[in-house]
């Protein structure tokens, strides 16, 4: 136990950098999101990632489990305790997602991959126990696997470095995405109350109600500076009378019984104006900050937040807004199509018509400027065959230096004409979840993020 | 004078009379403030002409959608691949064409039709008025007036457009009225677009938009939707001037898009309590298009038997303004919505802080 806390500690000092315009007070820029110690099996460890904490193996790559997820038409993933992903080779679609009948070839079914082509199953050493939330399943061939709180653990071949998240996401996604991969981790060392949720500027914290949680720069662990008539727009967030201190959470006695939530120094508050759930209109006041347990890595300094009639995009340096392609196949196993070393078929049947040509004249990559360079594991330069899709060597002729999202290259669009025109969002199947272009929103206020 | 020999009872009842009108018309001029009145959108959708069980409009029932072409382009679909059948479709619905397909279009055979004469002229295109209003211009409905999915009031656009409109901040569009004197009769008054930022005040359903709310304007993300022009009121009836173009935020789905209107111009009854009737203008092809498959899926559209493929060569074939400088070919269409607004407050921000 206290190599874990070892663990937990070291990993506050981790360093992440700000990104975006999301307004983050100055010392919430360099933290890591803290954990609870809980028990694991010899040869894993906790990693920190844009995921926050997540569990990895000896060598320091995520596990993700696959939970069940509800589609149009039935069920992918994996009931709790059941291992489904395996090694046969799927040819047909699921008919999961109307109004397309299950029973279609899917493509490139010669080179096709099993699910544990991509999906290594995370399996005990000899003679392992059940440890804690930690349990061996058995597979249907008798072989074991290790599961977390019941659902079966892998590992993605798209992740190379310790704290990869490449291959799945804890981001929200509705019923008309596809079956996603999620790492998995330690729960996030917070009171009870809390919640925290992904979104493209970090690791949001929230009421578990969803109510955002901001903090004011004048405040001290010791002092509010919030009272009176400041009151009517800002609420101190409260702890319960058996709430104790515990790491970076503290309590401020603001008059005799009434305590409020302080996180690495600052008083919490919610924001009365706030009319939905994990919102930013709050930052908006001078001074307030929405609070981040960990915030997102820096995105390349060639791009900028644009306005929008949306909201704010991410632009690139001509303040086009720029997307990332969404895919997942309508088969049984939910493989991922969105990725450079994935079928392309998808994508170039949206981007073009099928046609790589006119997918570079319609959606164009973003190109890396001749001295870019690559600022951090989030945000890389790719090379990429600009007719296949796929990753290329730099000395290929005709490759592109691109950049890329969590190893996804990104986009702009065409039709969008001038800085801050959102045309391209939800362009292709199911309004861009699932074989199509969403565009990257710094700061949507408008539908809940979602987009 | 000419009542002088008129009884004392009659002259009292005249009294009373007179005083009930100027109450009317008072209550009626009683959420002006500064010459200002102002109504916030709370029902917005594409004027359709329907009959009972569609015999007048559609006599040859309606057009199929994505699921029932997918049955008849590919009875043997588990032969075949993805490629050739489902990424086919969705590649003619992404990338769509005007060569004709294999399915008989039913384009809107009546000739009523609600909507405005657009460009002041008659002609055997256009429909009437249900008023008896000749030359009106509305070939959207045309295209869309037989398809399920369009037809209110259980279609799927029909149901998820009006439902977003009063769920949703995005689409909160707004007029302000200034200079006005009378909502009788008034033959100068400016309007203003805004889209405001606040939810819609309702009785407790939460469905029912009451008069006398408070929005504030979105000049942050909204400021590019903000139009200014003019107009009369006419008997109640406000008339504005066309507008070069105005963007129209919409969504459903939780998808945000636009439409783009050309020569765009509201008819609305205005009363203090609200205002409905018409917006009516060339709607951008490409624009009207793009919002509709971006909004919807193609299982979205096959809940309302909208095929997007056959929709797409209607709309560019019924497209009747705005050429193409270089091909000639017209890039807009007619059309029409139905629009119902609430009387409403705008606070404006830089008014509010000097406050």
């Amino acid at each position: 136990m206290s190599s874990l806390r070892q663990v937990a500690l070291s990993l506050i000092a981790f360093t992440f950098f700000a990104g975006g315009p999301v307004t983050v007070g100055a010392d919430q820029e360099s933290f890591a999101e803290a954990f609870r110690n809980v028990p694991m099996p010899d040869g894993f460890r906790v990693e920190a990632s844009q995921e926050g904490p997540v569990f990895a193996n000896a060598s320091g790559m995520t596990l993700y489990k696959w939970p069940q997820h509800k589609l149009r038409n039935g069920y992918s993933g994996e009931p709790p305790g059941s291992p489904a992903c395996y090694d046969d080779v799927l040819t047909v679609s699921a008919g999961l997602m109307s109004p397309y009948p299950p029973g279609i070839s899917l493509p490139h079914l010669n080179k096709r991959k099993s699910c544990v082509d991509l999906w290594n199953p995370v399996t005990p050493a000899e003679g392992a126990q059940d440890i804690g939330d930690w349990t061996i399943v058995e597979r249907r061939d008798g072989s074991l696997q290790w599961a977390y709180d019941e659902q079966p653990l892998y590992t993605s071949v798209k992740d190379q470095q310790p704290g990869d998240v490449l291959g799945g996401t804890r981001r929200r996604f509705g019923g008309d995405a596809p079956a996603k991969r999620v790492p998995v981790g330690p729960p996030s060392l917070h009171p009870p109350g809390f919640s925290i949720r992904n979104s493209f500027n970090g690791r949001m914290l929230a009421t578990e109600r969803g109510e955002s949680i901001y903090s004011y720069d004048g405040d001290t662990a010791d002092s509010s500076s919030c009272r009176s008539t400041c009151l009517a727009k800002w609420k101190p967030v409260l702890g319960p009378s058996l709430a104790r201190e515990q790491g970076e959470w503290s309590l401020l006695e603001r008059s005799p019984g009434e305590r409020q939530w302080v996180f690495r120094g600052k008083p919490l508050y919610t924001y009365v104006l706030d009319s939905r759930t994990w919102s930013q209109k709050g930052s908006d006041e001078t001074g307030w900050n929405n609070v981040f347990t960990q915030v997102a890595d820096a995105y390349p300094s060639s791009f900028k937040p644009q306005h929008s009639i949306v909201g704010d995009v991410l632009a690139n340096s001509q303040g086009k807004t720029v997307y990332i392609y969404n895919c997942g196949e309508d088969s049984q196993d939910q493989l991922g199509c969105d990725h450079p070393t994935e079928t392309q078929i998808y994508r170039l049947a949206m981007c073009g018509a099928g046609d790589p040509e006119r997918c570079l004249e319609y959606w164009p990559y973003v190109l890396a400027g001749e001295n870019e360079q690559a600022v951090n594991r989030t945000w890389s330069i790719v090379w990429i065959d600009r007719y296949t899709g796929r990753f290329a060597d730099p000395e290929q002729e005709g490759a592109l230096r691109v950049w890329a999202y969590r190893d996804r290259p990104v986009y702009t669009f065409a039709g969008d004409k001038s800085p801050g025109d959102v045309y391209g969002g939800g362009t292709g199947e199911w309004r861009g979840q699932r074989n199509g272009l969403k565009a990257i929103m710094l700061r949507d206020d408008f539908f809940g993020g979602t987009l | 004078m000419a009542f002088c020999g008129v009884g004392r009872s009659t002259s009292g009842a005249l009294l009373l009379g007179s005083l009930l009108i100027a109450f009317a018309v008072q209550a009626d001029e009683s959420r002006i403030r500064n010459r200002t009145i102002s109504y916030v959108m709370t029902d917005l959708f594409w004027s359709v002409y329907q009959t009972e069980d569609a015999q007048n409009e559609c006599p040859r029932g309606f057009n199929d959608g994505p699921r029932e072409q997918f049955e008849k382009l590919f009875p043997d679909y588990d032969s075949l691949s993805i490629e050739k059948t489902q990424l086919a479709q969705e590649i003619q619905t992404w990338h769509p064409n005007t060569e004709p397909d294999d399915f008989e279009f039913f384009e809107v055979e009546g000739e009523l039709s609600w909507g405005l004469n657009l460009d002041g002229q008659v002609s055997a295109n256009d429909f009437t008025h249900p008023d008896g209003t000749l030359g009106i211009d509305n070939e959207v409905y045309r295209a869309v007036g037989c398809i399920i999915g369009f037809r209110g009031p259980d279609g799927v656009e029909h149901i998820f457009q009006n439902k977003a409109i009063l769920d949703e901040v995005f689409n909160r569009m707004m007029i302000e009225l200034t200079e006005v004197d009378s909502l009788k009769n008034d033959e100068s008054v400016v309007i203003t677009m805004y889209r405001g930022k606040d939810r819609l005040l309702t009785d407790a359903t939460g469905q029912k938009v009451m008069a006398g709310g408070t929005q504030r304007v979105d000049y942050r993300w909204g400021e590019s939707l903000i139009r200014r022009f003019t107009g009369q009121i006419v008997d109640g009836v406000l008339f504005t001037e066309p507008i070069a173009e105005m963007v129209m935020p919409w969504q459903n789905l939780s998808v945000p898009s636009v439409h783009v209107f050309k020569d765009a111009r509201f008819q609305l009854n205005l009363s203090s309590e609200g205002a409905s009737g018409v917006l009516a203008g060339y709607a951008d092809v490409d624009t009207w298009y793009y919002q509709l498959i971006r909004n919807d899926s193609t299982h979205h559209l096959s809940n309302g038997q909208i095929s997007a493929i056959s929709l797409y060569k209607a709309l560019r074939r019924l497209a009747d303004s705005h050429p193409d400088p270089e091909t000639g070919n017209n890039t807009a269409i007619s059309t029409a919505l139905d629009v119902r607004m609430a009387q409403v407050y705008i606070v404006h921000p830089d008014i509010k802080a000097a406050e």
